[in-house]
């Protein structure tokens, strides 16, 4: 897949799985390579901008296998952050599919 | 590269963030090695598959100067932020630097010379009050006290404008700034990860 798409919508995937549920760092990176292959290095930097833009804040939480894992958790204005970054993401693509749509019927 | 290395290579590269808040970063990384270690990869492997810790700590130190020179206005901190970006090596410290410290120079200069106005305007209100205690003035002020006391305080009322509408310049120039190396850093993070 094209790192320019992923490299835009990171942010936005974050968002959206943290919206769903806490999450510790290994468990975004592997829910994300799900849907789509990820470099790993990427994903930290990005949680600690969220963290320092007030958008999620962090707890530590005991796990049965080692070390307490540290937990990701939306803020009142991560979530306010993502329902707009989702509409702008929504209005996009409507865009572009629009535009794919009509070269196809060109062709 | 295994996990002590790669752990202490990202540690010694960010003696610039404060102690707490690199500790929460190392936690990450450590914690990324512990999970996938039970899972049954090899720490070289995932040192790899997390990057090299030169451009991780370059990133982190970057974001956090643009950070602190957001949150507290102030030269050092503008300062700091601008050589982090050129740590990362996209902007030419010659050709932003110069201009930078120049219109810096010209700005500080107005604003001073603000202050000069108003200090004159006093000086025109005392002049009268001071031609009693020193004997010669007297011959220098053939203008009516009344007349130097209102031209002095129109200067003050002038040079206090003037300070306050520089100010907003200095602050929307500072402002300006911070927006600039935001946008340099994202077109080098975009730049670099495309290299990856």
């Amino acid at each position: 897949m094209n790192i320019q798409f992923k490299k835009g919508v990171l942010e936005l995937c974050v968002l959206a799985i943290l919206h769903k549920k806490n999450c510790y760092g290994y468990e975004l990176v592997h829910d994300i390579s799900n849907s789509f292959a990820i470099s790993e290095g990427t994903i930290y930097p990005l949680l600690s901008r969220l963290k320092s833009e007030g958008f999620v804040t962090t707890y530590l939480e005991e796990s049965q296998e080692g070390p307490p894992r540290k937990y990701y958790q939306l803020t009142k204005t991560g979530k306010l952050f993502y329902n707009e970054l989702k509409q702008e993401w929504i209005t996009f693509i409507a865009g572009v599919n629009n535009i794919i749509k009509e070269g196809e019927l060109i062709e | 590269m295994n996990r002590n290395e790669f752990l202490n290579s990202l540690k010694s590269q960010l003696i610039k963030i404060p102690e707490s808040e690199r500790a929460d970063i190392l936690y990450d990384y450590n914690e990324h090695f512990t999970i996938g270690i039970k899972e049954g990869r090899k720490e070289s492997e995932i040192a790899a598959s997390l990057g090299n810790p030169s451009v991780i700590a370059k990133e982190i130190n970057a974001n956090h100067m643009i950070n602190k020179a957001e949150q507290s206005y102030n030269l050092t901190n503008t300062f700091s932020a601008l050589l982090a970006i050129f740590g990362l090596g996209f902007l030419n410290l010659v050709f932003v630097l110069g201009p930078f410290m120049g219109i810096v120079g010209t700005l500080f200069a107005l604003l001073v010379s603000g202050i000069a106005i108003a200090i004159s305007g006093i000086a025109l209100i005392i002049a009268p009050f001071l031609a009693n205690i020193i004997p010669n003035l007297e011959n220098y002020l053939s203008i009516h006290p009344a007349v130097l006391i209102t031209s002095g305080i129109g200067l003050i009322a002038f040079g206090i404008l003037w300070i306050i509408g520089f100010s907003y310049l200095i602050k929307l120039f500072y402002q300006l700034t911070i927006k600039y190396l935001k946008l340099n850093l994202n077109i080098i993070l975009n730049r670099r990860n495309q290299n990856d």
